[in-house]
């Protein structure tokens, strides 16, 4: 088994002040910008490798760097420290919606989001009719309106099925494994099945105990930046279930 | 040497520059009835007004270059591209931050991307240019020559400029929060230390050698070659073509020593 996602000693350092904004007016009335420079380390020391195929489950509590780690094999955050390399490519269902534009069809929409991602036209209008097979029959009924006029729900199901048509062999969620409604739900579970058995690798993040067991096989624990504990989904589920007992006592 | 292997990076993401490019201008056109007649529109007003007050108030038509319409509307046309290329590519990384946060692509091509919308904005406004040197030669006021060969020079050099100027505002704009203020009465304030409404011989020396240093007055002087009498002055081209050069690089460099705080910031 191959690494496909090797992670060596990362670290990324952020500023603590959300204020770190500069202007210009500032640094010309005060002769320097009054912006904070106190900074920590979201993740630091952090080292593993995910093999091809592999199931990976990302826990760990709020501000724990879950995201951020997510971001950086995504290749959408540069690390301060270390490096990550990645060997595949990606389908990030990070920001769903994030390349749609508002004012032009789903129909557009479509060719724009996927063509993002790297697909060519060809392959788009081969997939095309999967897509919107997927995302449902309100999306088909309304595939010439311009997107804005789509319901959120509609907007995030539609996201999630261009990104998952991409047919990247990596899968990154970020706690968007299933959106929209509950048949829809059960709909995503099952495509997600369908990829994994494909034999996808697959990166999730979730604070869903359910979805965690459900679809991922090895567990990485991240707790205040650091690696705690790289093992089986179980035992991480376990020990995180544990200090969160402990911590809310 | 990370240029070249950036702009490697970027070439090979040209069917994405391609999709964004033509996003840009569906956007542009679909939400506006008369669409491309904007895009001509104004400097086309611009050109009426300033000649209006030059050659009828001021009746000082001598400013520029005969025909003095022609000048303008050359000036002006190339003037839009760099001054609508350059607000928006500052904004850049800024208005697409969604897409910025959630595809892995290289950085600069949300920057690249804007000057060649804005390039092909331009292009489709040529037929315009074409339509005025046309009745101008018609009624014999154009003196052709070879300095025709520098407009395409021109073009190029502008877009090379354009995309300089951007690698290194957009990164700053994002960190900085009141820049685009800043850009936008920068450009107010060049827009008259660039000779777009006059021609560069007439402004007294030593300062017509101060305004060489500003890039664009090369590139107008290039765009200009082949149309008028007056032969073309050397000066400003070199000058601009080394400073945009220089340009380029400060801007590939700023724009890689600054991207990872960008993207922790937007």
């Amino acid at each position: 088994m191959s690494a496909v996602i090797s992670v060596d000693d990362l670290g990324i350092e952020f500023f603590r002040s959300r204020r770190r904004r500069m202007s210009m007016r500032e640094m010309l009335f005060h002769g320097q910008s009054t912006h904070s420079t106190e900074t920590f380390w979201a993740l630091r020391n952090i080292s593993f490798t995910v093999g091809e195929g592999e199931a990976v489950g990302l826990v760990g509590g709020n501000g724990g760097g879950k995201s951020t780690l997510l971001k950086m094999i995504a290749g959408v955050l540069l690390p301060d420290e270390g490096a990550v390399s990645v060997t595949q490519n990606v389908a990030p269902l990070i920001e769903l919606t994030g390349g749609f534009v508002g004012e032009l069809s789903a129909r557009d929409n479509i060719y724009l989001q996927a063509g993002l991602h790297g697909m060519g036209k060809d392959e788009i209008d081969e997939r095309f009719e999967s897509i919107v097979e997927f995302a449902g029959p309100q999306v088909r009924a309304a595939l010439d309106t311009p997107f804005r006029h789509f319901s959120s729900g509609m907007q995030v199901r539609l996201g999630f099925s261009v990104i998952t048509a991409l047919d990247e062999p990596i899968i990154l969620v970020d706690e968007v494994l299933a959106v929209g409604d509950k048949v829809f739900r059960e709909k995503c579970y099952k495509r997600m099945e369908s990829l994994l058995e494909a034999g996808r690798t697959l990166f999730l993040v979730s604070h869903s105990e359910g979805e965690l067991k459900r679809f991922s096989t090895r567990g990485l624990y991240l707790r205040a930046g650091r690696l705690a504990m790289d093992g089986t989904m179980a035992d991480v589920l376990e020990q995180y279930n544990a200090d969160a007992a402990e911590g809310s006592k | 040497m990370t240029l070249i292997g950036r702009t490697r990076a970027v070439i090979q993401k040209r069917q994405v520059l391609w999709t964004l490019v033509v996003r840009d201008l569906r956007v542009r056109y679909s939400r506006s009835i008369l669409g491309y007649v904007w895009t001509v529109l104004d400097p086309l007003l611009m050109s009426s007004i300033y000649f209006v007050v030059f050659v009828f108030i001021f009746k000082s038509g001598k400013v520029g270059q005969q025909p003095y319409f022609l000048f303008l509307i050359i000036g002006l046309l190339a003037w839009q591209w760099f001054a609508g290329s350059l607000t928006d590519t500052s904004r850049a990384l800024l208005s697409d931050a969604k897409l910025v946060r959630s595809t892995n692509l290289p950085r600069e091509i949300w920057v690249v991307r804007v000057v060649i919308a804005k390039g092909v904005e331009y292009v489709l406004s040529l037929p315009v240019l074409a339509a005025f040197t046309l009745f101008y030669a018609i009624k014999g006021q154009v003196h052709f020559n070879l300095g025709l060969l520098l407009f395409p020079l021109g073009l190029v050099m502008e877009f090379v400029l354009l995309i300089g100027v951007g690698l290194l505002l957009a990164p700053i704009t994002a960190l900085v929060t009141d820049m685009s203020r800043v850009i936008k009465i920068a450009l107010r304030m060049l827009f008259y230390l660039t000779p777009v409404l006059y021609a560069g011989n007439r402004i007294p020396p030593p300062f017509d050698v101060v305004v060489w240093l500003n890039p664009m007055t090369g590139v107008l002087e290039m765009l200009r070659a082949g149309f008028f009498e007056q032969p073309v002055v050397r000066g400003p081209i070199i000058f601009s073509a080394v400073i945009t050069v220089a340009l380029l690089f400060i801007g590939a460099f700023t724009f890689s020593r600054l991207e990872r705080a960008v993207l922790k910031e937007i």
